[in-house]
């Protein structure tokens, strides 16, 4: 199994096809920018919900890919993508009236922080999706049927829909993902994977 | 009022991992209900946990997409 960060992977290749609107391009853009801008937004994530600003910044990079011009350098649409997500936050934080001095720190530290966000993730590693896959069936009935609800709607549904239709509480069900998490980790490290490694 | 407790604190932890995010009338992303109702702590717990599984995600998805992805490819669809 492989770490999931490699420095040389250029992630500019489906630019024309994003451009053209081709969302499944998109996709494969997302796959390596989205870590990286989660990682770039790192110190927000006191003042500003960082699930909500990477999905903010996706959708804006998609609307401004036609528009954008790359400068030869690799990697230029996520360097505009981690400069949205980063004004993005910023204008969440003028919004609630922050200290001035606070908000040109974060964005201070967000900037020290670009480089080394500015390496894409590579392709799922096929080993560790079959021993995720593995842990994931040895779960106990509860914890296993509110984890996989989450992993196959968690981004369209609320928890409430999601515990509503497994027939649990919304706290049973959230209790029920903690435990879930725990014992897939578990499980993955008693198979050998390095969770730091391959999950940062 | 009194701050919410270990266990309150988890559970809003938890809640505030998923991918799921409400929008505003004009169809903005918002943050979520419990990440409002965490403390400092309880925030950089949440984005580290979520960071954690967003590539848990991407790692067991056949594609490679998490769940933010799959999101962001719904909005795009147009749901």
């Amino acid at each position: 199994m492989t770490a999931d960060r490699a420095p040389a992977l250029d992630l500019d290749q489906p630019l024309p096809r994003i451009a053209a609107g081709d969302q499944a391009a998109f996709a494969e853009w997302m796959r390596g920018a989205e870590p990286c801008i989660r990682d770039s937004l790192r110190s927000f994530a006191a003042t500003v919900d960082v699930e909500a600003a990477v999905q903010e910044t996706l959708l804006r990079v998609w609307q401004v890919a036609p528009r954008f011009v790359p400068d030869g350098r690799e990697n230029g649409l996520l360097r505009l993508a981690i400069r949205i997500g980063r004004n993005f936050a910023i204008s969440q934080l003028r919004r609630r009236r922050l200290e001035p001095a606070l908000i040109e720190a974060l964005e201070a530290d967000a900037q020290a922080a670009e480089d080394s966000a500015l390496a894409p993730a590579r392709a799922s590693d096929p080993l560790l999706r079959r021993r995720i896959a593995e842990c994931l069936r040895r779960l106990p009935r509860q914890p296993g049927r509110a984890l996989a609800a989450r992993l196959d709607r968690g981004g369209f549904e609320p928890d409430e829909t999601l515990a509503a239709g497994l027939r649990m509480r919304r706290n049973t069900f959230l209790q029920n993902i903690t435990r879930a998490r725990k014992l897939l980790a578990a499980c993955l490290e008693r198979h050998g994977v390095d969770l730091a490694m391959e999950l940062g | 009022m009194s701050p919410p407790g270990r266990r309150e604190t988890e559970t809003l932890i938890e809640a505030a991992t998923t991918a799921w995010r409400p929008r505003s009338p004009s169809g903005e992303i918002r943050a979520h209900p419990a990440w409002a109702d965490l403390d400092v702590a309880g925030r950089l717990a949440a984005y580290e946990a979520a960071r954690r599984l967003r590539r848990l995600e991407a790692a067991r998805d056949p594609d490679g997409l998490s769940t933010t992805a799959r999101a962001v490819l719904r909005r795009l669809g147009g749901a």
